[in-house]
């Protein structure tokens, strides 16, 4: 046999099968496991007397997390928030719950049961957010594990297969053959830069037989991992065919089930028992009536010694002073709001994009996907829903909360919509995945974070998107992560940070202010 | 800080009446949102494309909200930030837009911040021809349905000389006042001739 695959041609082969097109479809960079200090570094002196007055404007996490911390710390903090609730994009949706969407007010008329429930906003806590689990486990909100991928689960592709859906697990075993195929292949004859001695090769080989599920010919014919088509446990099992890559490979999603469970995304992932909220109600609950509702900031002055802001409550226009101000109200909105910034500052918030996801979700009569074997993970789906996420709480209940779509870049595609032909598009798209979708599923809610009250878009962007950090961004950046001048006002949240869209990224930002703020005052204090 | 402990408290009560909650929320819901996007006191938000509304004449508020909600102004699918409007403006009842227009009308005029530059010495004699509608300093006229142009959000008004320039308003057949604007905007070479013209405006009753 001849070897007509060279090393580059496979590593060109491999590059453009696992591209980096795939991670910037997966809307977060997933290469990336960045890592923060733990809470512990956080070490707050207590304030100066008569400097202990703090305002936070914004319940979001970052500024619960500032509020917190200072508190403790023997500040005097109040909490102005625009909404009436805490926790800005980190929004649980349950029963009775309004979802403040201008121009679509919608009402959850979901089963009123601890399971039904669907975080509409954060979602997943990584085993590596250590700040973020730190707080859980101070805050005493119980977790239990996220499911983000079954092999039981399935992926969608018009292009794929004549459209038919597909196991996950399926799909992934079969990508594997025919890589591990090529890989044997490739290296009967392979220039390595480090020759391997026969005992090696002989390792080498059988891992990658081992990987693929390659016969002693080193061929990929099919293998028990993709499943049977029937017996296996009183009957000997039928092995399902092999599917040919070339027929896989139609797809753009082939790399799906290699990338979207690696890094920040692989196990193990948490959620709180009962929603994300719960991270939320944490922090409130621990902070009291420090947190004032429906308190919109009106304006905003910077003062050589402090902080004076404006805001508004039951119609009437109060002011309040404090001698520092953390703000994290979204950028976009804050430049509506009347301020004294310098200019450079005010250039730097405004040259934030707004983030466009959309998620949304179903109650479903039946949870239907556990007579498909399926018990959490996503199906994946070339349809701008995207993904259909299980819940991996609730098992073997009567009813369940189903992610109906996750567009996490471009969702304009939904938001643009009307309510009716948000919740028609989620139907038609999930029928690929679940023929019997449209009648297990009811009681629509769909989330438009573009267009949400108070917030009006998602995670802040940084340039073009997710790629293209320029020296002017960087500039941009330091200059809005710095305070302003006299160390009395901090921007802060996901919006300041290179990773976009976590909660440990918020809180990662409010502890970078907050180690400033703290090293500034012990220097003013000497 | 003795205020919001007043108010917490008040809060707390109400949430311990199932009733009094219910009807805080009803409260809250209502469709007075136009101060998210259009900033405090309706004073515009570059950020997220919103105009100054301080200070808009509440004839020709009435008219746009009537507009957006009808569908003859934002529905052409390259007028981005029209299109943003229409489904916020979809669902308002008259009252609703009555209670806005009212509500609007209570905020005083405040001029927008200058961003736009361009040559305001070339844009003033272009400025001839829409000040015939618009007045000599962009004051308005209710009786010509042409609105004021003195202290609006300058990028505002370049964004909609461009979208009646290239169609994206005032093509609806029902539009019959943006139709005006179509004829009007097309005599406006390129970009330049635009900014010209903002820059001229920008010099005018502030």
């Amino acid at each position: 046999m001849s070897n007509s695959v060279s090393r580059r041609e496979f590593m060109n082969l491999l590059g453009a099968t696992f591209g980096t097109n795939a991670l910037i479809q997966m809307g977060s960079a997933l290469s990336l496991m960045p890592t923060t200090a733990s809470a512990a570094s956080l070490s707050l002196a207590a304030p100066i007397a008569g400097k202990g007055k703090v305002l936070v404007l914004g319940a979001g996490i970052s500024g619960l997390t500032v509020a917190w911390e200072l508190t403790k710390a023997g500040y005097d903090c109040t909490v102005l928030e625009a909404s009436n609730r805490a926790g800005g994009r980190v929004m649980t949706v349950r029963s009775g719950d309004v979802v403040d969407e201008i121009g679509n007010n919608q009402v959850c008329e979901w089963d009123n049961e601890p399971h039904m429930y669907f975080n509409a906003g954060a979602a997943r806590i990584p085993s590596t957010h250590r700040n973020l689990l730190g707080y859980c486990k101070e805050l005493g909100v119980e977790l239990e594990m996220f499911i983000n991928e079954s092999k039981t689960a399935y992926v969608q592709d018009d292009a794929m297969l004549g459209g038919a859906r597909i196991r996950n697990g399926e799909m992934s075993t079969n990508v594997r053959g025919f890589l591990a195929e090529l890989f044997a292949k490739c290296y009967t004859s392979a220039q390595l830069d480090q020759p391997f001695s026969d005992t090696e090769s002989e390792k080498i080989l059988g891992l990658i037989s081992q990987f693929g599920d390659l016969n002693e010919n080193m061929l990929y014919k099919g293998s028990s991992r993709a499943g049977y088509v029937s017996g296996g446990f009183l009957d000997h099992g039928i092995q399902k065919d092999m599917v040919a890559f070339k027929k896989l490979m139609e797809s753009q999603m082939l790399g799906l089930s290699f990338t979207a469970n690696e890094g920040e995304t692989g196990p193990m992932l948490m959620q709180p028992v009962g929603g994300m909220d719960m991270v939320i109600k944490g922090f409130t609950r621990a902070l009291g009536d420090k947190v004032v509702y429906k308190a919109p900031v009106t304006g905003i002055t910077l003062k050589d010694d402090g902080v004076d802001v404006s805001f508004e409550r039951d119609g009437v226009r109060q002011s309040i002073s404090a001698d520092y101000c953390f703000n994290c109200i979204p950028s976009h909105l804050m430049t509506g709001i009347p301020n004294n910034y310098p200019s450079d500052y005010f250039e730097s918030m405004s040259s934030i994009k707004r983030g466009e996801a959309y998620k949304s979700a179903f109650q479903a009569k039946k949870r239907f996907w556990e007579d498909e074997d399926i018990y959490g993970g996503i199906s994946w789906i070339n349809a701008p829903i995207q993904q259909i996420w299980y819940p991996p709480h609730g098992i073997h209940k009567a009813k369940g909360v189903i992610l109906a779509a996750y567009n996490f870049g471009g969702g304009m595609h939904f938001t643009k919509m009307s309510q009716a032909q948000r919740v028609e598009a989620a139907l038609a798209q999930g029928e690929k995945l679940h023929p019997n979708y449209r009648e297990m599923v009811e009681k629509p809610i769909t989330i438009a974070w573009h267009r949400m009250n108070h917030m009006l878009g998602c995670s802040g962007r940084w340039g073009s998107g997710f790629g293209g950090w320029t020296d002017e961004i960087q500039t941009l950046f330091d200059r809005l992560q710095q305070p302003t001048p006299g160390g009395r006002h901090y921007f802060i949240g996901d919006q300041v940070s290179y990773h976009g869209a976590w909660q440990e990224s918020a809180i990662a930002s409010a502890h970078w202010a907050l180690a400033d703020m703290d090293l500034r005052a012990r220097n003013m204090g000497v | 800080m003795k205020i919001i402990l007043v108010w917490s408290a008040a809060v707390l009560i109400c949430a311990f009446s199932a009733k009094g909650l219910a009807q805080a929320e009803d409260q809250y819901y209502n469709d007075r949102y136009c101060t998210t996007c259009h900033g405090v006191d309706g004073i515009g938000n570059e950020g997220v494309s919103a105009p100054r509304l301080a200070g808009m004449e509440p004839w020709y508020l009435q008219r746009q909200l009537e507009s957006f909600r009808a569908g003859t102004r934002g529905t052409h699918k390259m007028d981005v930030q029209g299109s943003e409007m229409q489904p916020m403006a979809a669902k308002l009842s008259d009252d609703s837009i009555a209670d806005i227009v009212a509500w609007v009308g209570s905020w005083e005029y405040k001029p927008a911040q200058i961003t736009v530059k361009g040559d305001a010495e070339a844009g003033k004699s272009l400025y001839a021809t829409c000040a015939a509608c618009h007045g000599t300093q962009g004051e308005g006229n209710e009786a010509f349905a042409a609105p004021a142009l003195a202290g609006q959000s300058d990028w505002y008004l370049k964004t909609q000389l461009e979208n009646f320039k290239a169609g994206y308003r005032g093509r609806d057949p029902r539009d019959s006042f943006g139709s005006q604007m179509v004829a009007m905007a097309s005599m406006l070479k390129d970009e330049a001739a635009i900014k010209n013209i903002v820059s001229y405006i920008n010099t005018l009753g502030r």
